[in-house]
Order: C-alpha cells, then structure tokens, then sequence
C-alpha cells in the first residue's frame, strides 16, 4: 500500500480526463500547431488519468509514484528557462496609494 | 458610468483571462481596485491601451476599443504588464529587454496573436505563425511607447524571446481561447492541494 498521511492525486482525476479529451481534440491540434509547428503530445495526460482512477480504486503505491513523477517533470519543464528579471519579494510600495494630486496624462 | 468602464467592469466579471490575473494579482499582494488602477481616456492614433508604471495605473483608450470582446482582450493584455511589474523589478523605462519580455508575454498570451484574430488581420499562416505574429506585435508595442528604432527593439525581442515566450505565468499555459483560460483559472483555484501533493 502507498503512504497515507492524507495524500491525495495532485489533481481530481476529472481535470486529468478533461486535459486529456482538451488535448486530444482537433482543435488542439490545429492550435497547437500554430503555436510550435509540430503535434501535441497527449499521451501522458491519458497515462495520468490511468493512474489516478488506480490511486482512487486500489490506493497503488506505484499509481502515486508515476502522478508525482510526471508532475514534477511538467514543474521542471516550466521552469527551465531562465528570467529576464529579478522576482520581487514584496509587492511596488506606490501600489495601493492614492495617485498623484497633479497627474498631468 | 461611462461605456467604457461599463464594459471593463463586464470583462472583469465574466472573463476567465480577466478573472485569473485578478485573482493572482490579489495573491500577489497587487488587489486590484477599479477606480484606482483604471483610467478609461480618450487617446491618439489607433492605440488601444497602455499600462503607466509610474503610477501604477491601466489606461483604456475608449474611443478605440470596438466591443466586449476587444476590451477583454485589452484588459488581459495590460493587466499581464500590471501582473509583471507586481512580481516582478520591471525596468519599464531604461531596460528595453524587460519591456520586451512583458510584451512578448502580453502578446503571447491575451489572445491577441489567436489564429481567428490573424486572420481577421488578414494575416494568413499557419505553422508557427503565432511565434511570427507575437514578435511583430511586441516589436510594435515597444515602438508605441519608446524612441527607438526598430533594429533596436527587434534586437531585444529576439534576446529575451526563448525565455519570455514561454514564462505562462500566471496562466501556466498559453490560453488559446476561453476553455484554456478556464482550466488555467481552475488550476491556479487548486495551486495548494497541487504543490502539497507532489
């Protein structure tokens, strides 16, 4: 049996059916190819799935292991290029205050 | 209340796009508030809008946004330039690769390169043209708002592109249409149960 300690799929298993049928579908297709020139890849989303359905049905150790794995990998994936700028720790400190009295625009 | 502020405030009831970057922005300690962080004006040429860092505040040029549809899209795309300069030090004024990145983004991802939107421009192509259509746009951005020639602001798009091109934050994809933007807002909704659990 997998670790217990509340874990649960990092997704419902109806948003892993919903991206698979979204990315399966010919209007994914056509978009996706507009955007990078090649065909989606779709079949992790299904594998996904697959994986859920076994963690809700049997609570499988290796059903948990392949869902984090595979959205770890989709974390790295968008993190991999780097930043043109510094993130900031705090939000503008003029954010929430009045504007000006003589803005001119 | 004006048309125009009458429409923004639609947009930002109903819009998906709209909805994200207004909750991601209050989760990023920049609330939103209509009044202040919204000027609908009256503005030259055949601009649509712009975001003033100076003073943290959207401007709507009413007299050129044509419909619901296009002051959405207006919005999504000078709220990603407010979202940026909440998270982000944003050289909006002396470092052109930054004001390249935020309009590569904006570009990319508030719909204004979708195929329909390009083909309305009569702009036809099919295999990667989105990338082709986000370059000229944001080219064109930065040539709206700096004295630059365009050698210079091509220079900088092509620099900053790779990475700002696919930095999808705060959708974490390029929403094509309103079905992405839904699932992109239903994601950010689920953000804490997603990074506890993997």
């Amino acid at each position: 049996m997998a670790e217990g300690g509340g874990w649960q799929p990092p997704r419902p298993c109806e948003a892993y059916r919903a991206e698979w049928e979204l990315c399966s579908s010919a209007g994914h297709f056509l978009r996706h190819y507009y955007v990078h020139g090649e065909r989606p890849a779709c079949v992790q989303w299904r594998r996904d799935l697959d994986s859920c359905r076994e963690w809700e049905e049997r609570r499988s150790a290796e059903a948990q292991r392949s869902l984090r794995e595979s959205e770890q990998a989709r974390v790295q994936a968008a993190r991999k290029h780097g930043l043109v700028w510094a993130p900031r720790q705090s939000p503008p400190a003029d954010w929430h205050l009045p504007l000006p009295q003589d803005n001119d625009r | 209340m004006s048309h125009c502020r009458r429409n923004s405030a639609r947009g930002k009831v109903i819009d998906p796009y709209v909805k994200l970057l207004l909750d991601a922005m209050k989760h990023s300690g920049c609330a939103v508030n209509k009044e202040r962080h919204f000027s609908c004006e009256d503005c030259n040429g055949n601009v649509s809008g712009g975001f003033d860092a100076s003073v943290s505040q959207i401007v709507l040029c009413q007299n050129n946004i044509c419909n619901q549809a296009h002051m959405n899209r207006v919005v999504t795309h000078e709220l990603i330039h407010a979202f940026d300069h909440c998270r982000a030090h944003v050289d909006w004024f002396t470092n052109v690769r930054h004001l390249a990145c935020s309009e590569v983004r904006a570009a990319n991802l508030s719909g204004d390169c979708s195929l329909l939107n390009e083909i309305l421009r009569l702009h036809f192509g099919l295999k990667q043209h989105h990338q082709t259509c986000v370059r000229d746009r944001a080219i064109r951005s930065i040539l709206a708002v700096r004295n630059i020639s365009k050698e210079v602001a091509q220079k900088a798009v092509d620099e900053v592109f790779e990475s700002c091109f696919n930095d999808h934050e705060p959708f974490g994809r390029i929403p094509h249409n309103k079905t992405y933007a839904r699932y992109a807002h239903r994601d950010f909704q689920n953000r804490d149960r997603y990074y506890s659990n993997i």
